[in-house]
């Protein structure tokens, strides 16, 4: 009896395993092939690890839905991350292994502009579509889609135009700051958002004056001989580009240099990420930056403030126990792209999942994201702020926000050359 | 001209955390005869002990340092009777080799067993705020920092110089068969040696909790600057680490004043120039 009770058993969790747990997902595939994959990639070590976890909690999550929802056209949705480690060469490598070994029918993610420069011209031999969340050189969607006409390029995340215009057009009507030193990411995306910066402010403001540059490579540890040689040009205010733990350790070191007592502001690109704003978290609550510190980010868990985003960020913290990054909505926003374009296409075939973008008007949690189809950059808007503390959150956030329309401070084609170089 | 100075001054500071780890590269090499490339895994090590004990449980600052000390010198200890001990033999690809693997090693353990994210600690109170120096604000954090290194160079100097443990080292760094001869168990300096390097790396390490964000892979970083300095120094040779770490640190801080579009260039190409005119190094023999 005993024996037969366990057989039972057995047999009732071979019947649910095999058509009980996969749930909705029993719809035959309509695409023809066993599962859809989506190939991931993002840094997951070094100082900046905390953005390839998020793209890969994001999406994870967007994964989940859409299996928990019957999947893509009936077809199972898998995911594959892998660590770019923020070299050109380990991300094209990784795309062509996604691609060709282990069989990805879109791609998302990477973080540095570097690799996404790298990626973007092998892009059509491999024939398929990658939606980028988080490379910011604007070169990438102007210069490769636009001008180059690389079509499997897309980029879901905004790029330089919010570390460079957006700050240029907030920080024009602060009379009292006429000299900015910068303090740079040493690479493509900390040399585009100065150049912009500066050609945009100097538009509104010629009395404006940039003192000095100082370049930090990533894997930089110390900032004292940085900030140090710029605030020797006595600044009134720093544009700064290092991002995650980066910017963490320059603002402490910055702060411990007095540096918050010589200066109007300081403006930390970036520094609206979650993983900056955990991490200098003390020091805000201490008042330590004067409530100098201005940032933005791709996206802000407290804009827009819809039903969609807050539904959004609660389930985010519910599978997560953190709050979303701004790499974690692009690139949960990017595999939901992903999706609508397949079903629009009703087929996997990159140059029609690319057709179906066209016009495409799409809701996510950052907001209604529209398809450009000049340079297949998805137009959205992210607003910059002061970072303070909100009794709401247990970590800082953007205050007092500046929200600029996206005509003018995204660049429109025909686009002009900027410089990428230092 | 005080910017100048002021320049020179945090170059000095940030020359510190490099004769730190440098310090203990040369010494393992001078007496061991082996490159240690696991030796930048050792600071990173040294760096996510201190975090735990004084960023993450909230200990006393010293005691997380002499901790931190402690368990990165149990690793190096493990690391040298477990594994380079069986080496010295044979050809050094294979020491190369070895330590290479203990990087990726050391690396995955650290992604696995801390792998999350990182606040940087306060800095213990008596160590915050800023003095006036040439005019500007100087961290008393980084004053605290050359202070460490000066008192670590004296001590090193007088350890080897002045004791008995010393001269045996020196003894054995010399002629390991002769040492071996007359009694010293060679077998037990190395350990000691070893050590010792690992601590000077974890101290590296550690001093910087405060103020710097400790991550996987900071290992391989830090040890292409300590090996260019000890190359530009004389490997094997301590004072040649001292003024290579100061050649280093002052001069990287003055490119990011002065040429900041090339800075980095700057210290390897001191490292040509120095490899041109004296291949064995400023203070060789």
């Amino acid at each position: 009896m005993k024996r037969c009770a366990s057989v039972v058993g057995v047999f009732l969790l071979v019947v649910f395993v095999a058509f009980v747990a996969p749930g909705p997902a029993l719809a035959a595939c309509q695409l023809g092939v066993p599962v859809v994959k989506v190939g991931a990639q993002g840094a997951a070590s070094g100082a900046h690890a905390d953005y390839g976890r998020q793209i890969n909690m994001g999406a994870s999550m967007a994964v989940e839905e859409i299996n928990a929802k019957g999947g893509i056209l009936g077809c199972k949705v898998e995911l594959k991350f892998m660590d770019e480690e923020l070299k050109p060469a380990t991300a094209v490598k990784n795309t062509r292994y996604l691609v060709t070994e282990w069989g990805a029918h879109y791609l998302v993610g990477v973080d540095s502009s570097g690799s996404s420069m790298a990626i973007g011209p092998v892009l059509p031999e491999l024939k398929r579509p990658y939606f980028f969340t988080h490379a910011a050189t604007h070169r990438l969607t102007e210069e490769l889609v636009a001008e180059k006409g690389i079509k499997e390029i897309v980029r879901v995340s905004v790029p330089v135009y919010q570390d460079g215009i957006l700050a240029a057009l907030i920080f024009k009507d602060m009379p009292d700051i006429k000299r900015w030193a910068n303090i740079g990411a040493d690479y493509e995306y900390g040399y585009t958002s100065w150049n912009l910066f500066k050609e945009t402010l100097k538009k509104y403001r010629p009395d404006v004056e940039f003192v000095a540059a100082a370049w930090a490579p990533f894997h930089t540890l110390d900032f004292s001989a940085h900030i140090s040689a710029v605030m020797a040009a006595k600044p009134d205010a720093i544009f700064s580009t290092p991002w995650a733990g980066e910017a963490v350790m320059l603002l402490r070191q910055a702060q411990i240099q007095g540096v918050f007592d010589q200066i109007k502001l300081w403006w930390q690109a970036m520094g609206g990420s979650v993983d900056v704003l955990e991490g200098i978290a003390p020091a805000v609550i201490g008042d330590k930056f004067k409530g100098k510190l201005w940032a933005t980010a791709r996206y802000i868990h407290n804009w827009p403030d819809s039903a969609e985003n807050k539904a959004f960020v609660e389930r985010f913290q519910k599978r997560w126990s953190r709050l979303p990054n701004y790499s974690a909505e692009t690139t949960y926003s990017a595999v939901m792209i992903g999706k609508a374009a397949i079903e629009k296409a009703k087929s996997l075939d990159s140059a029609k999942i690319v057709d179906a973008l066209k016009g495409m008007q799409i809701n996510t949690p950052a907001g209604l994201r529209v398809f450009r189809a000049e340079d297949h950059q998805f137009v959205y808007n992210v607003p910059a702020g002061r970072v303070v503390m909100d009794p709401k959150y247990p970590i800082p956030v953007l205050g007092e926000l500046r929200v600029m329309p996206v005509k003018d401070y995204y660049r429109w084609p025909p686009f002009t050359p900027v410089a990428a170089t230092k | 001209m005080e910017t100048l100075a002021f320049q020179g001054v945090v170059g000095l500071s940030m020359a510190m955390y490099l004769w730190l780890i440098s310090a203990g590269l040369t010494i393992i090499f001078g007496v061991l005869g082996v490159i240690n490339f696991a030796h930048g895994s050792l600071f990173m090590l040294g760096a996510y002990l201190a975090f735990t004990f004084y960023g993450l449980l909230g200990w006393n600052f010293w005691l997380a340092i002499l901790l931190s000390l402690a368990g990165t010198a149990v690793v190096g200890w493990a690391m040298e009777r477990f594994f380079l001990r069986y080496l010295y033999g044979v050809d050094e690809a294979y020491q190369l080799l070895l330590t290479f693997g203990f990087i990726l090693i050391l690396d995955d353990a650290v992604k696995m067993i801390w792998g999350g994210v990182f606040r940087i600690p306060d800095i213990p109170a008596f160590l915050e705020g800023h003095w006036s120096v040439f005019g500007r604000p100087f961290p008393v954090y980084n004053a605290f920092i050359i202070a460490a290194g000066i008192v670590v160079g004296i001590v090193l100097w007088l350890g080897f110089e002045r004791t008995w443990w010393g001269r045996t080292v020196r003894a054995t760094a010399s002629d390991r068969e002769m040492a071996n001869a007359i009694g010293v168990n060679v077998p037990r300096v190395f350990s000691g040696v070893f050590m010792l390097g690992a601590m000077l790396a974890a101290l590296g390490g550690a001093l910087g909790t405060p103020v710097r964000v400790v991550s996987p892979g900071l290992g391989a970083a830090m040890i292409i600057q300590a090996f260019v300095i000890t190359v530009i120094g004389g490997l094997g040779n301590l004072k040649g680490a001292f003024v290579g770490s100061l050649i280093v640190g002052v001069l990287s801080a003055y490119g990011t004043l002065l040429f900041p579009v090339f800075e980095l260039a700057l210290i390897y190409l001191i490292m040509a120039v120095v490899l041109l005119v004296r291949p064995q190094g400023l203070f060789a023999r």
